[in-house]
């Protein structure tokens, strides 16, 4: 189906039922996810599916619909009632929409070969990682082994003459496990996202990473609660980063709701912390030619050695924030408008080994989970659950589960000290190994 | 990715995907499936009838299997946000699809379709069949036209009511917000209804349709002080018509959502440690929701990975502890006729006095555990697998006086609402995040206090509760699961002996 074509009938549509302005979002894909358990299959399911959401304008005032129905009829009730919704909403100078017709080209996002590997070998490699998980005698359980792809078109079409389109792939694979001892039951779990299925990461190492999670907590030993050096293992930094990423978003700054608010151009954490948003990277999980509203997406220095240099920016907001979309509109899907988002958020990369920091460590905590929302967009309060090891003399002690670990996000950013060039780009939101100075530890 | 974490959402996600109802009995269908729902609110309406079911299903055993099912859904809903004085946004959804489901042995197939039509159903059983190939088939039975009692009941549907009525109904809480105090510079009112409508229909017989409607207000007040902020949030939900706002006021909703704003204004740092914690009567019951109520959900019993294994039968809590999952209350978030497998809503004792006697299952658990259905199968939507949920979810009343529960309660932490928080239901380790906390001193509550984590494992937090009150009280939520599902947690004031804190400060 000619899905362009659509979009661009539909935005006059919109126009002759009485909208000043409108945007047709349109996506269309399909989905295939198996789970395999004890070497069975035990979970298959596929769908294709497909939808349409319109952004209508009326005199400055905003409203938006969305329908799975693409029959005509249903099409023409959803504008309708689009339409309808918008007399009801307050008007905005702001409300409205990009006329950027470029898109940056990224190489890698779609893989067509996907859908012709056929159904069987997917199936082997599910059960293949599982058993490679299962192979170490102190894991006595299986919590499934997961294999899943999706592939789809986003189409975009407004008022502004804009009309751009892009396909893009993904594959995951992943398998949970779980240790046992006595009474004691510990669980792991690994996973890996690519947009090509040759590009997932050979079996063997999640797996691996996947039981060593689970046995390696066997056998935990209680701490004090002491203040001490926290560091933060490669699977944790989003801990840090989800928090700054709700600050630095530009309708909370503009809201007062950020504790980055008024800190643009000053400095939030040491030198060595340098946070990047990047769309662009070639077969990115999170890169896209376009963002959610049809504006090039870019890679931006958020904050540079420790200097607070951006905020985050759809077209409504960066027009009442006097300033340009940064192409971060992000869509839940064709059922939502466009929000706030990141492309690929990450902690650049230092110059030391991971192992160089656990060395340089006399007394402190790796953390290998954290629990809770992380740090608070609006306060910069941190609180969470945490488990991982302990660390003595430049060695790892012995596994520590059940702590806390609390402080504030100047805390965090500026107590930043070590960061490693463990940096792994395989997932959206990604910090490599990391100490801070010192946190508040709880314990028994 | 995690794949063992369960969690309950502190921040209602853009795009809410949940249920709802217009009230009355679980209708007896027409052949024509999905009757009209609100006037003039649904597209086109798909037309199916009961052969055109049986065949779908018949096919869909045709390699094998013991269980066919054919799900069809259409849902009709309405977001608006009300946000720095501005009606910002209005989000009108329609969304409609069909799954269908295969069960042989341990292994579910599964495929949907957002078009309803006969061929597009005859391709998903085809697609779903894959997992039964081979294996021995079940003669499925004709489907029958069925009903169940109902739990919801509506005075005035959501479909006659006027959109300004709905703005009435934020700008009351806004405006109410912003008068609490000059410290509140901000509210943000999200308000979100639907109705939804089910056909289910499966081999062993059954046929099932009803609509469920859903409202869901969210107030947000954001608090500024000389040198710090906080966002408070209170929610108000029930499968309803719009005359829930009569009962539960808008302007309450926004009073208590500003009150936590500013009262948290003056918090101190939270102590780190263990402590006794007394919890206040209400949402506070997510904590049992998380920490004991995912590990008795019948798939991880089914997969001997849970806690709970091999514990049915067993004590496994104080004897003052008894919880209770249940889908009956009426027009309770939680709450729906039957589940969306079809099977009856009931009161289910999960704990009772401290003993484990039930866990819940889904139509595949109650199968793998030879155990009876308890209602418990629920999905997001037509594009989800149905997987075991709970419902409204609670501690049961119990007997103490809650101001003693507080007044002997030496030092510790008062927690007066908690945001939300997730467990590992195969060890029973969970975590929560607290909204408003205070110190007790020497049975009173004093300061209050700021990043408060409460974490710990199941075991010990239901052998710790050492006080019950007879305050019951429920509030409303989101539990995720890999889907999403409107629920109520609930609780009377409890007592929890040694709990750990998470803080910032040593004490």
């Amino acid at each position: 189906m000619d899905y362009k074509g659509l979009a661009e009938q539909l935005v006059k549509k919109c126009l002759k039922k009485g909208a000043d302005a409108a945007e047709v979002y349109i996506e269309n894909g399909r989905n295939l996810s198996l789970e395999v358990r004890k070497g069975e299959v035990e979970t298959v399911e596929e769908a294709a599916s497909y939808g349409a959401g319109f952004r209508v304008f009326l005199k400055g005032k905003m409203a938006f619909a969305s329908s799975n129905d693409l029959g005509e009829r249903a099409l023409e009730e959803a504008i309708g009632r689009a339409i309808e919704f918008a007399k009801i909403t307050t008007p905005d100078p702001n409300n409205v929409l990009p006329d950027d017709m470029g898109m940056t080209e990224i190489a890698g996002l779609y893989d067509p070969q996907i859908a012709q590997i056929p159904m069987e070998q997917k199936i082997d490699l599910a059960k293949k990682i599982e058993q490679l998980a299962m192979k170490d005698s102190r894991i006595t359980k299986s919590d499934g082994a997961r294999y899943g792809e999706a592939e789809g078109e986003v189409v975009i079409a407004s008022s502004n003459g804009l009309v751009k389109s892009y396909r893009s792939s993904a594959c995951s694979l992943g398998v949970s496990v779980v240790a046992e001892k006595g009474d004691q039951k510990s669980s792991g779990g690994e996973f890996c996202g690519a947009r090509s299925y040759k590009d997932l990461k050979p079996a063997e190492e999640v797996a691996a990473k996947a039981a060593r999670d689970a046995y390696e907590m066997l056998d935990p030993r209680p701490v004090k609660t002491p203040k001490a050096a926290v560091i933060f293992h490669t699977d944790v930094g989003y801990a840090l980063l989800g928090g700054i990423l709700g600050a630095v978003n530009g309708e909370r700054v503009l809201q007062g709701a950020s504790f980055l608010g008024k800190m643009m151009g000053r400095k939030i954490g040491s030198e060595l912390v340098t946070l990047v948003d990047d769309g662009t990277l070639e077969k990115g999980v999170a890169s896209e030619p376009f963002d959610g509203e049809g504006v090039s997406t870019q890679k931006r220095l958020i904050v540079e050695k420790g200097l607070l240099k951006g905020f985050m920016y759809n077209t409504i907001v960066a027009k009442r924030a006097g300033v340009r979309s940064t192409g971060n509109a992000s869509r839940g899907g064709f059922t939502s408008l466009p929000g706030i988002g990141p492309h690929q958020f990450y902690l650049a990369a230092g110059q030391v080994r991971p192992d160089d920091i656990i060395k340089a460590t006399k007394i402190g905590l790796l953390v290998k989970e954290v629990t809770g929302y992380g740090i608070n967009p609006v306060n910069g309060n941190f609180s969470g659950g945490a488990s991982g090891f302990w660390v003595e003399d430049g060695r790892i002690a012995f596994p520590v589960k059940g702590l806390t670990i609390a402080g504030t996000a100047d805390e965090m950013l500026n107590g930043i000290e070590m960061v490693a060039d463990d940096l792994d780009l395989s997932k959206r939101m990604a910090a490599p190994t990391f100490r801070i100075k010192l946190l508040q530890i709880g314990g028994e | 990715m995690k794949f063992q974490g369960y969690f309950v959402e502190d921040i209602p996600r853009r795009k809410f995907l949940e249920l709802s109802l217009k009230g009355g009995v679980a209708l007896a269908a027409t052949p024509a499936l999905l009757r009209s729902l609100l006037a003039g609110d649904t597209a086109s309406r798909p037309k199916v009838d009961l052969e055109d079911l049986n065949r779908v299903i018949r096919h869909a055993l045709s390699q094998g299997g013991e269980f066919g099912e054919v799900y069809i859904e259409h849902r009709i809903s309405r977001t608006i946000l009300l946000e720095e004085g501005k009606f910002k946004s209005a989000v009108f959804g329609i969304s409609q699809g069909a799954g269908v489901r295969v069960l042989s042995g341990d292994k579910t197939g599964y495929a949907y379709t957002d078009e309803i039509s006969q061929e597009k159903l005859i391709r998903a059983a085809e697609v779903a069949s894959f997992v039964a190939r081979g294996a021995k088939t079940v003669k499925p039975v004709n489907i029958k036209v069925d009903s169940r009692p109902s739990y919801i009941t509506v005075k005035v549907p959501l479909q006659t009511v006027a959109d300004e009525k709905r703005l009435e109904i934020m700008k009351r809480a806004h405006d109410a917000a912003l008068a609490y105090d000059a410290r509140i510079k901000m509210a943000s009112i999200n308000y979100y209804d639907e109705v939804r409508s089910r056909v289910i229909a499966n081999s062993e017989g059954l046929y099932l349709t009803d609509d469920l409607p859903l409202l869901f207000f969210i107030v947000q007040t954001l608090g500024v002080g000389s040198n710090t902020s906080h966002m408070g949030r209170e929610r108000l939900s029930r499968h309803s018509g719009i005359e829930m706002f009569d009962e539960l006021k808008p302007e309450d909703a926004a009073r208590t959502c500003a009150r936590e704003s500013i009262v948290m204004l003056e918090a101190k740092d939270a102590p780190a440690g263990k402590m006794d914690v007394v919890m206040q009567n209400g949402w506070g019951g997510v904590l049992v929701h998380e920490a004991v109520g995912h590990p008795l959900e019948g798939d991880n019993i089914a997969r001997e990975t849970g806690v709970f294994v091999g514990k049915l039968g067993k004590k496994v809590a104080s004897d003052k502890f008894t919880m209770v999952d249940d889908g009956t209350l009426p027009c309770f978030r939680g709450t729906t006729n039957y589940d969306d497998e079809g099977t009856q809503m009931k009161r289910s004792v999960l704990i009772q006095d401290g003993v484990l006697v039930k866990f819940m299952t889904d139509i595949l658990s109650a199968k793998q555990l030879k155990m009876e259905r308890t209602g418990n199968g629920r999905r997001e939507s037509f594009r989800n697998i149905p997987i075991v949920r709970m419902t409204n979810t609670f501690i049961d009343r119990g007997k103490d006086n809650p101001d003693d529960i507080l007044a002997s309660t030496k030092s510790g932490l008062y927690v007066q609402s908690l945001s939300g928080g997730s467990v590992n239901p195969t060890t029973g380790v969970f975590n929560f995040t607290c909204r408003e906390v205070y110190l007790i001193e020497n049975g009173r509550k004093t300061t209050p206090v700021k990043g408060a984590t409460l974490i710990g494992s199941c075991l010990d937090v239901i052998q710790g509760i050492d006080a019950v009150g007879d305050d019951l009280d429920f509030g409303p939520g989101i539990c995720g699961k890999g889907q999403a599902a409107e629920v109520a947690a609930g609780q009377p004031t409890v007592r929890i002996r040694g709990i750990n804190v998470g803080g910032s400060r040593a004490r």
